[in-house]
């Protein structure tokens, strides 16, 4: 619905309580969530603000080498409810990082509490070297 | 300086920051990159029908962190960021996170029951109601030359 190319726009106020106002898509905001990373002596602690989201709504996936985490957030303010006063925006949370061959995949844990994640990352044991008997002939 | 280090610093973690940047920009979403060097925390404001709703994400906070206090029309909210005292700097391979204490202080807006308030704070996210005082009385200001009568503030009108 374009008004301007309305050529009847005196007919505007009438129209629009006929056809009812259609909402205008909700933006969708993708922010990224600053992160530590620490070393302990198991392996990487990486540790992730993810304010809003719980286990249900954390997606931490594993695939190749990318470690991708999603966080899903659900609007904070009611319906109705008018923003006067904005310093960050209301979106889902998306970072993704290469993981190194050190990193133990499958030993991979993710803790979420107060909105901030741990992922702990263990290295793989480092095998211990095997001394191999020389025999003379 | 440690010659060998397992998974050298940063290259354990190449970030896909810029790929991923890339990726949405080219879908229909709006991109919020890294909050560095803003205020901690960072803090939206609504209005409602009957209430002010101040919203702050504090990740990492727990209620026995934080300190909402209101004085003279002013709200101030106080807080601490659990560090990490068990890990040593050496230990960081990355450090984006805001740590240590913070402090922000707000004006409220007029005619805001300040015992009213009430605050919940559920995974980091911060929820502070300001209800709205019922109804404004339009008020008489009485204006004295300086020498005669104290300058006085009368309502009109009924207030309880």
């Amino acid at each position: 619905m374009t008004p301007e190319l309305n050529p009847r726009s005196s007919d505007l106020p009438s129209r629009t309580q006929d056809t009812p106002a259609v909402p205008p898509p909700q933006q969708h905001w993708v922010c990224t969530p600053p992160i530590d990373i620490f070393e302990t002596p198991e392996g990487l602690v990486l540790r992730a603000d993810l304010p809003g989201v719980t286990a249900e709504t954390l997606d931490v996936q594993v695939q190749d080498n990318k470690l991708t985490l999603l966080g899903r957030v659900v609007e904070q303010a009611p319906a109705g409810a008018t923003l006067i006063h904005q310093e960050y925006h209301v979106g889902d949370f998306v970072r993704s990082f290469i993981l190194s061959d050190d990193v133990d995949h499958d030993r991979i844990t993710a803790k979420i509490s107060n909105g901030v994640l741990d992922l702990l990352l263990p290295r793989i044991p480092k095998t211990e070297p095997r001394k191999i008997q020389v025999r003379a002939d | 300086m440690p010659v060998f280090r397992w998974g050298s610093a940063f290259d354990a973690f190449r970030d896909l920051e810029r790929e991923m940047d890339h990726l949405l920009h080219s879908v229909n979403m709006a991109f919020e990159g890294l909050r560095i060097g803003r205020p901690f925390p960072a803090v939206n404001i609504y209005e409602l029908e009957g209430e002010y709703l101040l919203t702050a994400e504090l990740p990492g906070t727990r209620v026995e962190d934080l300190d909402l206090s209101v004085a003279n029309g002013k709200l101030t909210i106080r807080g601490r960021r659990t560090s990490t005292p068990e890990i040593n700097e050496q230990q960081f391979r990355r450090s984006e996170r805001a740590q240590g204490q913070w402090e922000r202080s707000f004006t409220l807006p007029e005619r805001v029951q300040e015992d009213g308030l009430h605050a919940e704070l559920n995974n980091g996210v911060l929820k502070l109601h300001l209800p709205k005082a019922p109804s404004t009385v339009p008020r008489q200001i009485p204006v004295s030359d300086g020498h005669t009568a104290p300058l006085t503030i009368e309502t009109r009108g009924e207030r309880s």
